[in-house]
């Protein structure tokens, strides 16, 4: 049965989102009023090849960015309506980010690397080792822990960047180009990973240039086109992805 | 996060570029030592001028003169600083002891040694007081009659004795050549027959209708008399000598502030050699003169007037108000109290100029951690990014780069302190072996109070911290897009 999505419902809503960039004497429409709307559950896939705005609408979304015209509501709460304070507590409790290069701090271990994700919710100290070391050894990466992201392959480095995402328990995971930098194996493995966590609740909105990728995994796919939203599928039937 | 948490993040981070931390440290470290030893400098010989007065009990020390004779309105009577305005003075609140300056010339001899010296009268009670009572051997004397004295180092160095100990309990014979007015006079009588003769052998009848004639005459006769009158008080004196036993030995002054006589005799002993009349030195004339009580001085001690009188303070009373009472009696004033206050006002001069180097210096060091800070953001503005991806606030980011800049200050300031001690006690150890082998007495010529300590730590903080403010607020501004845009 093909999950039904409803805007009404929705848990993120975009509403003539627009960024804009000044690339010398020209403007870029790096985002051109886009209207978009993100329910709990989902497993959104943003399709488009490179600098089609799918990173840009991915930061928008987590409070990274700011638009240059439009509203992005959370649970009805305008995004521009918060301070910087309160959009840094949003980016802290309530979202968790991948990219494609990892971004792992070198010279910290798996496991500070994850508990870094900590520190900026209030979490004591003590708390954080456990639920760090928890997440990465719920990902296969327990025996990883004191390894420094040189000593880790590129998956197991993508899998304890996702485990940093993951562990303040996020309402969403926004995931950018997540196996851009991974060979097929790596690929399967965590687009897997991102499925299996999206069954067990977790939103997930993953930007890739990989429109096969998400139709098997995503719910629902958009493609962004030069900045525009240009197209919207229907994806995987719930509860069976990779059809 | 929490403050702990930012300080492991900010040490972790130094610790990551130790190379570069430690050149930015030691820029730090050099500043503050200079500032620290320099400061100490101060501060020591401070402490070592604060230390004379108090052993000396200075600051509740203060002299009284008698009015400049310019300042002195000719239609009031002057005030007089004889014994009753010494037993007045001794009555304003806050004056535990009053005495008069009492010193003349005399001759001392010890044992087969002789010396021309000066000696100082002073009551049992002044030599109970800080100033005298410095003793290197022996004790003060036993009371203001007793037939006793004290001897200062200097005076028994001058006279060839080596230990203080070895002149306690011996005899000093001190003398005094005393001169009086009446063999002055009998000088002036005795001449005066001859000169009515002698006038009256070139009397000139006509000379006697010119008033030139009676000018010339008196002229004459007056510089005669008065010059007849010294030749005779000069050289017709008496010698008064008695033998005093030396009870005690006063430590020297060479070179110092305060001045004491070399013999000091108790007051009721010291006029057996005053009753006669003056000791007849030129400086002991002149003032007697000068002050207008030469005769006076001689036929009367009660109204005798005094060139300085020395009050003993009560430490806990304040030396303003005791100045204020001896001022208004129309004399004037010298307080050690208030020299301190001069010289401490030098000191925080001196200090302040001392800083503005070490000022000078850390300024230099702090542009130093700016330009580490600076670099540090440059390198890790991905991390920046990252940290604000994971929701760090701009609080926290500016929060981060001001302790790393915090601890940068903090760890140099603490090891520059630590060094600026250490090359205070180097030039100590080398100024007191040049002081020794001066023969002068090694002092300390450095100090580090806590107050140096406080001030230095806070200085290499705060100029870190203001240093470090620019880096961590452009960090705290980097854009995270930006930012993760980079790699």
């Amino acid at each position: 049965m093909v999950r039904k999505f409803d805007v009404s419902t929705s848990w993120l809503q975009t509403k003539e989102l627009c960024r804009y960039y000044r690339r010398g004497p020209h403007e870029v429409r790096a985002v051109d009023r886009v209207n978009l709307y993100l329910e709990r559950g989902e497993f959104l896939g943003i399709v488009g090849a490179s600098g089609s705005g799918k990173s840009t609408m991915l930061n928008l979304m987590a409070g990274l960015d700011t638009p240059t015209s439009g509203r992005i509501e959370i649970d009805g709460t305008a995004l521009s309506s918060l301070t910087r304070r309160e959009l840094a507590a949003y980016r802290a409790r309530r979202v968790g980010m991948v990219f494609q290069s990892f971004n792992l701090l070198a010279h910290q271990t798996a496991l500070k690397n994850v508990e870094l994700a900590l520190y900026f919710n209030d979490t004591p100290a003590r708390a954080r080792r456990i639920r760090a070391t928890e997440i990465l050894e719920r990902l296969g990466l327990g025996d990883r822990l004191d390894h420094v992201p040189a000593d880790l392959s590129g998956g197991e480095q993508q899998r304890v960047a996702i485990a940093r995402a993951l562990v303040k328990g996020p309402e969403v995971l926004f995931a950018d180009e997540p196996t851009g930098n991974l060979d097929q194996v790596n690929t399967e493995q965590i687009a897997e990973l991102l499925a299996g966590l999206n069954r067990q609740g977790l939103t997930v909105v993953v930007a890739t240039h990989d429109l096969d990728m998400a139709r098997r995994y995503a719910h629902r796919t958009v493609r962004m086109d030069y900045g525009k939203l240009v197209a919207t599928d229907s994806g995987r039937t719930d509860g069976e992805p990779g059809q | 996060m929490t403050f702990k948490d930012l300080i492991l993040i900010s040490t972790g981070n130094l610790w990551r570029m130790k190379l570069r931390a430690f050149l930015t440290i030691s820029g730090v470290v050099i500043a503050i030592a200079a500032f620290v030893s320099m400061l100490s400098f101060g501060a020591g010989n401070q402490r070592l001028i604060e230390q004379q007065f108090l052993e000396l009990g200075l600051f509740s020390t203060m002299y009284v003169y008698p009015p400049d004779e310019e300042d002195v309105d000719d239609s009031l009577a002057a005030a007089v600083l004889d014994q009753q305005a010494v037993e007045a003075l001794s009555a304003i609140p806050g004056v535990n002891l009053a005495y008069p300056l009492e010193a003349f010339s005399v001759t001392a001899s010890l044992d087969d040694k002789q010396a021309d010296t000066r000696a100082q009268a002073l009551p049992g009670a002044a030599v109970q007081t800080k100033i005298f009572s410095q003793l290197v051997a022996g004790s003060a004397y036993t009371g203001d009659s007793a037939r006793e004295a004290l001897v200062t180092e200097d005076f028994l160095e001058e006279i060839g004795v080596d230990s203080a100990d070895s002149a306690l309990n011996k005899k000093l014979v001190v003398s005094v050549q005393v001169a009086s007015i009446d063999s002055g006079l009998t000088r002036v009588l005795q001449s005066l027959g001859e000169r009515v003769g002698e006038r009256a052998g070139n009397f000139n009848r006509d000379s006697l209708r010119s008033m030139e004639y009676w000018q010339r005459a008196a002229r004459q006769e007056m510089g005669g008399a008065m010059a007849r009158f010294v030749n005779g008080y000069l050289n017709h004196r008496a010698t008064v000598s008695d033998t005093l036993v030396i009870r005690g030995v006063l430590k020297g002054r060479h070179g110092h502030r305060l001045r004491i006589e070399p013999v000091i005799i108790p007051l009721a002993t010291a006029l057996r050699f005053n009753t006669g009349g003056f000791t007849g030195s030129p400086a002991d004339l002149a003032s007697a003169f000068g002050s207008g009580d030469f005769f006076a001085a001689v036929s009367d001690s009660t109204s005798k007037s005094y060139r300085r009188v020395t009050l003993d303070l009560d430490p806990h009373v304040l030396y303003q108000p005791v100045k204020d009472s001896v001022e208004a009696r129309g004399f004037r004033t010298f307080s050690f109290a208030e020299q301190f206050d001069e010289i401490r006002r030098f000191f925080f001069y001196f200090d302040l100029a001392l800083g503005l180097i070490g000022l000078i210096a850390l300024t230099t060091a702090s542009l130093g951690i700016v330009n580490t800070m600076v670099m540090s953001i440059v390198e890790r503005t991905r991390e920046i990014g990252v940290l604000k991806s994971l929701g760090a606030d701009e609080r926290e980011i500016r929060l981060l780069f001001l302790v790393e800049s915090g601890a940068i200050g903090s760890i140099g300031a603490a090891t520059g302190i630590l060094t600026g001690w250490i090359i205070t006690r180097i030039a100590s150890a080398i100024a007191k072996a040049v002081m020794e082998d001066q023969g002068i007495e090694a002092v300390e010529l450095f100090a580090l109070p806590l107050w140096l300590v406080l001030i230095a730590f806070g200085f290499g903080l705060i100029v870190s911290l203001l240093a470090g403010f620019y880096p961590a607020s452009r960090a705290a501004r980097i854009d995270p897009v930006e930012a993760l845009r980079n790699d």
